[in-house]
């Protein structure tokens, strides 16, 4: 739990954020410029102009009529920049120990969750760009933060490497359970990660609340289109060399086909992406079509998102919400509206092991 | 080969200037680390103050110097009260070429902070690392190639300091005289072999010292390919 009332005076406006936000991620998102950046430095003590109040489980940080600012030291908040930051001068293994404070058994499992084993002797300058990523993230976590404050993690990384370092977010949010805020500009990742929503316009919160809600939102929807993205955790059941696929226990509670992926053992968790424009959508029932996995679903909601439109699509009986991206016209002539029966249908190959 | 007499000279060379980086090192850094990192009035009127030995002919500094500590100058009658003799006296030699290398080691090290990104040091203390340990861990370290390569220029610089040494400690050999001082006093008598031998001698330091400092800082690059 994080309360925020903060003013930070800009050269251009004053930032003004005030909002409580609960545990989980959140997506901070907004145009270029809109005080994203500023508002993470300020929760980490690293904007001396910041006044208001910041509370932080029950601790305060900062609280400007009171007198008191924590140093960013004292904080206990993790940062991760956009170009990842690490100090150019130390290994992986001593930057991922910079603020560990000897906690040996942090700096273990925080190398494991982001698998960085073979990187750990070399220097920032013969790293990657996805893994500088990875040993910042590792950096972040091991120094015991009560809160992660991501900066566009995947901004400079090519769509290939985002795919790679998705997961490992995913695996950040769901093991180690630390509150962040994610700078992003990416609605697939907001989707896929957050559960909330802080939208953010020239220094004001010009929005809040679930992701699929903000959709529409007219300071999201130009980029909004490219990659929405459904993105689903689950265990390997079975792999069928023969017929090619492996099937995956989906933890909202349904079962996929995916493309063969031997490699992955049975049991295994595994995190898989659908590109919301691969989800075919039908009013009548699919019979005598070659994908595999079709499911009878209800229209929960339209949402137009620049030029087409993202239908969220509950499945019958389990909770999980789909998206699928559709045209208008596509919308016009099938006649879809909100509780609407439909029937959705995923090729396997549609499904990404990422 | 160096007779006796000249080999006390380059020692006392070596020791003066050696004493003298010390002595600058500490409040050299600092005001290297104070003008890379503040922004504010004043602040090109510090820096202009304090290159200016550079510029300045180094007799006009001595005689600064001289006017200062002499025996009845405002600093000198003070120490001289408490008997504390400067003028003409090797203490001379270490405050002259002191106040001549300053300002290179505070342009050194200013560049060599300035390089340091300052996020970096932000992101030390979002990991727990107060205002001197960040500086520790992440400034220094980054820095001290820079602070290096000046403490070293500030060296040679002393050691070839002529001008302002002169006009507040003489030329006294076996007293105050340098290498600097020597090879002029050799020409002068007409020694000009002596002082060619000499001139060898400041070369052959001027270059270990620089060419040290260059492989130390090569070395540390590769490793870190940077």
């Amino acid at each position: 739990m994080i309360e925020i009332d903060l003013e930070v005076p800009l050269a251009r406006f004053t930032l003004r954020v005030a909002t409580r936000l609960g545990g989980g991620v959140t997506a901070v998102m907004g145009p270029s410029g809109a005080g994203k950046t500023t508002l993470l430095e300020a929760l980490a003590g690293l904007r001396r102009g910041a006044r208001g109040r910041i509370v932080l489980e029950g601790e305060t940080l900062l609280d400007t009529p009171g007198r008191l600012a924590r140093p960013p030291e004292k904080r206990r908040v993790g940062y991760v920049p956009q170009d990842a930051g690490l100090f150019p001068h130390l290994t992986a293994l001593a930057n991922v120990r910079f603020g560990a404070r000897g906690a040996e058994a942090r700096v273990e499992s925080a190398t494991s969750t982001l698998e960085l084993r073979g990187l750990l002797e070399r220097y920032p300058a013969s790293l990657s760009g996805g893994e500088k990523q990875r040993v910042a993230l590792a950096r972040a976590l091991a120094s015991d933060p009560r809160l992660l404050l991501l900066d566009e993690p995947l901004a400079a990384l090519d769509v290939g490497l985002r795919e790679r370092i998705l997961p490992y977010l995913v695996r950040i949010r769901d093991e180690w359970r630390v509150p962040c805020l994610y700078v992003t500009h990416n609605v697939g990742e907001a989707l896929a990660l957050a559960g909330h929503v802080l939208l953010l316009r020239d220094g004001r919160v010009e929005g809040e609340g679930a992701p699929l809600d903000l959709l529409s939102s007219p300071v999201l929807s130009r980029e909004a289109e490219a990659g929405i993205e459904n993105l689903l955790r689950g265990v390997v059941l079975s792999h069928d060399a023969e017929g090619g696929v492996t099937r995956v226990r989906v933890d909202e509670g349904f079962e996929l086909s995916i493309g063969l992926a031997a490699d992955r053992a049975l049991g295994g968790g595994v995190t898989l992406a659908v590109r919301a424009e691969d989800v075919l959508v039908s009013t009548e029932e699919v019979r005598g079509l070659s994908a595999r996995n079709v499911y009878p679903a209800r229209i929960a909601g339209l949402q137009r998102t620049g030029v087409d439109v993202t239908l969220r699509c509950a499945l019958e009986g389990a909770g999980p919400v789909l998206l699928a991206r559709v045209t208008p016209a596509a919308v016009r002539s099938l006649g879809l509206e909100a509780g609407c029966p439909v029937w959705l249908a995923m090729k396997s190959h549609s499904v990404r092991l990422v | 080969m160096l007779s006796p007499e000249e080999t006390r000279v380059v020692l006392f060379t070596l020791g003066v200037a050696a004493l003298a980086t010390l002595l600058i090192l500490p409040p050299g850094v600092a005001a290297g680390l104070l003008l890379a990192r503040y922004r504010g009035p004043g602040k090109g009127l510090v820096e202009t103050l304090l290159s200016l030995p550079l510029v300045l002919p180094p007799t006009a500094v001595g005689i600064l110097l001289l006017s200062a500590l002499a025996r009845r100058g405002p600093l000198g009658s003070w120490l001289a009260a408490r008997g504390i003799e400067i003028v003409f006296t090797w203490k001379a030699v270490l405050i002259a070429t002191a106040v001549m290398s300053f300002p290179l080691l505070v342009r050194s090290a200013r560049t060599a902070f300035e390089e340091v990104d300052p996020r970096l040091v932000g992101l030390a203390r979002t990991l727990g690392c107060g205002p001197t340990a960040a500086f520790l861990r992440v400034t220094l370290p980054l820095a001290w190639r820079g602070v290096l390569a000046g403490t070293v220029l500030a060296f040679s610089r002393a050691l070839g300091e002529f001008g302002a040494t002169v006009m507040i400690a003489g030329n006294i050999p076996g007293r105050t005289q340098t290498l600097a001082l020597a090879i002029f006093h050799d020409n002068q008598i007409g020694r000009d072999d002596r002082a060619l031998v000499l001139a060898g001698v400041t070369v052959g330091l001027a270059f270990a010292a620089l060419w040290t400092t260059e492989w130390i800082t090569r070395r540390r690059a590769r490793r870190t390919g940077a």
